[in-house]
């Protein structure tokens, strides 16, 4: 029986205990390396299988856990060499009593965004492991102990590109029910379950005793079965060994077929006699069927968003009839879409809609690093939109938690490109009621293509909750009769088909006077016949209080707390100017200056009042006689210790409000976006991931308006190189904080004039001083973010 | 033993960021104890130990497991210890995105955070170390001691995390360069004496940084430990 057949058979799966404190019972020295016992120690590891299979095992782990070729590195034996001998062990054991399963445990580096270790470099490190488990003849895949959800994307991607075995999934939890990155099991649950997993559950860490509500967790969200290997209690506060005996071990673990786990072993500390034990107990015991409803839902590694309510799916991060958000994806400047994310975020947006879609951009090259990029800061699930079927594959393949695909249509062609996408990274897909022909213009034609696409999606085996239609809202201006259309679709997709629904809003008031009344009155009625995800801009106040009073209203915001907490206390104009151009607001009496305002650091006053400002005089003039001059006092306050790097962080924050602002005026003149001085590429260099002090310098430089183009952290030299030349830049400015990276300063500075890059190249960085700069060849030393901008205002002017 | 920190010391987070503590104003002073408050909120503080013994040998300083921490530096700083404790700390990854999504935010506030966060696992190892003094009554402690200080190479980090199996108990993993991840993060070593021995007392004289070093012109020192 495989290990497919054991999980559908009746009864307990019995797995084995712990290796690597057997491993030290028998005499594992300390500092040897457990991967090696098949080379060093075959007939202790023998032994112990033997000892598992003899107390009831039905799968046995090959003692593989650390054989990936990063941990091998120190041992300096190869993965070929280590994995095949440690199956052939176990199989001996096993003797056609038990399976064998191939072990993955963590590769011991962690991944971005946290670490440093790229994505596709961990799949490929899992993959050899894979492929020679393969070769041996392993009958499943044990991923475990793992802390990192993203890692076990990597290993679990891995064994599917690699082979059709079986595969169980463990995640290791604290007591608070959370991974050390701060992973819960429901995000975990429905990743894993979405991309293919035979089995997933929790190992390592806890004892069985703490594993209740840990697998009550995993039972609300997941259908699969559930594996539960627990150490032997948790570790004894003297230090030495874990705090209960077989005895109680079993005891508890058989208690735990009431919650209707089905595979039972043990981790750290457990021996063949807790195996042994627990089997004798689980016997005669029957495994409760739990139901499993799994709702509809989407998440982040860290945050699940149940479709229970209405979603707001902000869309800012688009680039369509967006000049603003057109120029930063042509820059490359990811800061700005994460600004994007955290503002509406912060406004009430739960899921993020990304199209990075530009002609002249490699749009897929795009969207990984923005994708990766908005995962470091914001834990909000994002929803990857694109024409493309390569872009959302590697959107969906970078990304760590369950994703929206925006979108498919009808047409047979669209969904058999992106369907099969959808199910193997295990997203949920928005269908768009159109087709070959185009969008039809009744509700009834509408349902048709969304039962069209529904049945193909289940045809793809993705589950129904995972497919949301968007009935599609067309411009009242244009065609008046649409708009009940589609909302009578909307109702019908939601009651006959029983499918969530997603509608962009906005569109329904081109053309049409005071946009923003129609937009809010049209939400509202999309949400009374069923509207789940409106996507739309979720800075609008209107957009968003429709949203909440809808909640009030249906009961769903209990005793009115959300409500209550946005807007205690605001201020609601109940009027409409009938003017076309409202005023602006006036800046706030008692009126400070700009230059004031800069000085003092106050972000939030920098804009109106730049704004104000703009009335009189002409943008250039703002920056060259105001924003400038004003950041030098408070530079020059710096240097003479006046003030210190805080304030004048918070002054150049101030400055980089009015910026915007003069900015969107610039760019929106005739002939905009001229007049820009010369590209600065920065980065902190390879090996180095301490970026603050680069941040910094960034801000600053873009604050005397230097374009900055930010290449990040542990950036290789050749990608300075490319980027130099690419943006044309007259100065690089490079960071390192330890004295182990300046070797890849040097390199880069090296490469640079090696390549004949025509570049000035500052540096600077905690461990750096002029006369090393000088050393290595670096043009300029800056000893603080004040020094990088005299010394880009000396290269560029 | 898990350990809880409650407070950071204002006047040290100052000085991270560069700022002399009889200088900062009030205004300063409320924003970094704001980012304290958040930075507490924020921090799981973990920690491994081991004990293990010690032999000196012209190389450097050889553990009882076989790994040598090579250099002069170390040698003369244990010296007189017949074991030490190694043991590691960090605050968590998710002190590390808040300080990132700060940056996005409001740099100003994202380097106080920083500092805080540099203060608190100055604090934790404090904590810690306390806890191993007590553990080891009547016996003497040089200060601990870190790889990257004088000439002990931070290439030690990664036998040193594994020495103290640091993946699986704390999190704490080191990149392919040998920088720690988590960020916020630190490994030691520290001597035991039986009986007593020379205090020595940390300096900023066996680092590189020294010339040029923001710290010591604020009248601190990094915290980089």
């Amino acid at each position: 029986m495989g290990f497919r057949e054991l999980l559908r058979a009746p009864g307990p799966v019995i797995l084995d205990g712990g290796m690597g404190t057997m491993l030290q019972a028998k005499g594992l020295g300390m500092g040897e390396h457990p991967e090696l016992a098949a080379l060093e120690r075959p007939d202790w590891l023998l032994e112990i299988h033997r000892a598992y299979v003899e107390a009831g095992t039905q799968v046995l782990c090959a003692s593989t856990f650390g054989a990936n070729r990063e941990k091998l590195r120190r041992t300096g034996k190869t993965v070929e060499e280590v994995i095949p001998p440690s199956i052939a062990i176990a199989k001996e054991a096993a003797g056609g009593r038990a399976l064998v399963a191939l072990d993955l445990g963590p590769i011991g580096q962690l991944l971005e965004p946290t670490g440093t270790l790229d994505f596709e470099t961990a799949v490929d490190i899992f993959a050899q492991q894979v492929r020679c488990a393969v070769g041996s003849g392993v009958d499943l895949v044990k991923i475990e102990t793992m802390t990192d959800l993203q890692e076990c994307r990597a290993a679990l991607l891995a064994v599917k590109e690699n082979s059709d075995l079986p595969v169980l999934v463990s995640l290791t939890y604290e007591e608070r029910g959370r991974t050390f990155l701060g992973h819960s099991p429901a995000c975990a649950a429905l990743t894993l379950e979405g991309m293919g997993a035979d089995a997933i559950g929790i190992n390592c860490s806890l004892g069985p005793r703490e594993m209740p509500a840990l697998v009550e967790e995993l039972v609300r969200w997941t259908t699969l079965p559930i594996s539960v290997k627990p150490n032997a209690g948790l570790p004894d506060p003297g230090g030495a060994g874990y705090d209960i005996t077989a005895d109680q071990f079993a005891e508890a673990m058989a208690q735990l077929t009431e919650l209707g786990v089905k595979c039972y072993g043990g981790c750290c500390g457990t021996t063949p006699e807790y195996i042994a034990k627990m089997c004798r107990a689980l016997e005669g015991r029957t495994i409760r069927e739990i139901p499993r409803h799994v709702p509809a839902a989407v998440c982040s590694p860290v945050q699940v968003v149940p479709i229970d309510r209405v979603r707001v799916i902000g869309e800012r991060i688009n680039p369509t009839g967006k000049k603003r958000m057109q120029e930063a994806l042509r820059r490359e400047d990811i800061d700005y879409m994460l600004d994007q994310a955290l503002e509406q975020t912060q406004a009430g947006a739960d899921i993020l809609d990304v199209n990075v879609g530009l002609p002249e951009i490699d749009e897929a090259e795009m969207m990984v690093k923005v994708v990766k990029a908005l995962q470091g800061v914001t834990d909000a699930p994002l929803q990857m939109d694109s024409t493309r079927p390569e872009v959302l594959e590697k959107a969906l393949r970078v990304y760590c938690g369950k994703a929206i695909v925006n979108s498919v249509n009808g047409d047979r062609e669209s969904l058999d490109a992106i369907l099969p996408i959808v199910k193997k990274y295990g997203a949920a897909v928005l269908g768009l009621t159109l087709d070959e022909r185009g969008i039809p213009k009744t509700a009834l034609d509408r349902i048709d293509i969304a039962r069209r696409i529904l049945n193909r999606a289940l045809n793809y085996g993705i589950r129904k909750e995972d497919v949301y239609i968007d009935c599609l809202t067309l411009t009242v201006s244009a065609e008046q009769a649409a708009a009940a259309q589609t909302l009578e679709a909307l109702e019908r997709v939601k009651k006959e088909l029983g499918l969530k629904t997603v509608l962009g809003v906005s569109n329904i008031s081109f053309g049409l006077p005071a946009r923003p009344l129609v937009n809010q009155n049209f939400l509202t009625m999309a949400m009374t016949k069923g509207l789940d995800m409106p996507i739309m801009d979720p800075n609008r106040d209107a957009m968003m209080a429709a949203v909440r009073c809808y909640h009030l209203l249906m009961g769903i915001d209990t005793d009115a707390r959300e409500y209550i907490a946005a807007y205690a206390g605001a201020d609601v104009s109940s009027t409409i100017a009938a003017k076309k151009d409202a005023p602006l607001p006036a800046a706030p009496a008692g009126e400070r200056t700009l230059g004031q305002i800069v000085a003092a650091g106050l972000k939030g006053e920098a804009g109106p009042a730049a704004q104000k400002l703009l009335e009189t005089m002409d943008a250039m003039s703002v920056v060259d006689q105001v924003l400038i001059p004003a950041l030098d006092r408070v530079g020059a306050d710096l240097e003479a210790g006046r003030v210190f790097l805080p304030q004048l962080i918070q002054a150049a924050g101030a400055a980089q409000a009015a910026f915007e602002v003069i900015r969107a005026r610039i760019s929106a003149q005739p002939g905009g976006e001229g007049g820009s001085k010369g590209t600065i590429v920065l980065a902190t260099v390879k090996g180095d991931i301490h970026d603050i002090g680069k941040n910094i310098v960034k801000v600053l430089l873009e604050n005397y308006g230097y374009p900055v183009v930010d290449l990040g952290k542990d950036v290789e030299p050749a990608a300075v190189v490319a980027a130099a030349k690419k943006h044309r830049a007259p100065l690089v400015g490079l960071s390192a904080l330890m004295t182990t990276t300046l070797g890849s300063m040097e390199e880069t500075i090296r490469l640079l004039r090696e390549e004949e890059v025509p570049c000035k190249v500052v540096v600077g960085g905690a461990v750096l001083t002029a006369a090393y700069a000088e050393r290595i060849g670096a043009d300029f030393y800056a000893k603080d973010a004040k020094e990088s901008v005299d010394v880009a205002r000396e290269v560029i002017g | 033993m898990p350990i809880t920190i409650t407070q950071l010391d204002i006047d040290e987070v100052l000085r991270y960021m560069g700022c002399p503590p009889e200088k900062a104003n009030g205004a300063l002073r409320a924003q970094a104890e704001d980012c304290a408050r958040e930075v507490l909120e924020t921090i799981r503080p973990r920690w491994s130990c081991r004990t293990v013994d010690i032999a000196f040998e012209a190389g450097g300083v050889r553990l009882e497991s076989g790994l040598l921490l090579p250099g002069e530096d170390l040698r003369a700083h244990l010296a007189g210890c017949g074991q030490a404790v190694l043991f590691c700390a960090a605050l968590g990854a998710e002190t590390d995105a808040l300080i990132r999504r700060a940056e996005r935010l409001d740099m100003g506030r994202a380097l106080m955070l920083d500092c805080c966060a540099s203060a608190a696992v100055e604090a934790v190892c404090d904590r810690i170390e306390e806890e191993l003094q007590r553990r080891s009554p009547g016996c003497s402690f040089p200060f601990r001691y870190s790889p990257g200080y004088g000439d002990l190479p931070l290439e030690v980090q990664g036998p040193l995390l594994d020495l103290l199996d640091a993946p699986r108990r704390v999190g704490l993993c080191a990149t392919r360069t040998h920088l720690l991840t988590p960020r916020k993060s630190v490994t030691a070593i520290l001597g035991v004496a039986e009986g007593e021995i020379e205090e020595k007392k940390r300096s900023c004289l066996g680092c590189p940084a020294r010339e040029s070093c923001p710290y010591r012109k604020a009248g601190g020192h990094c915290g980089i430990s």
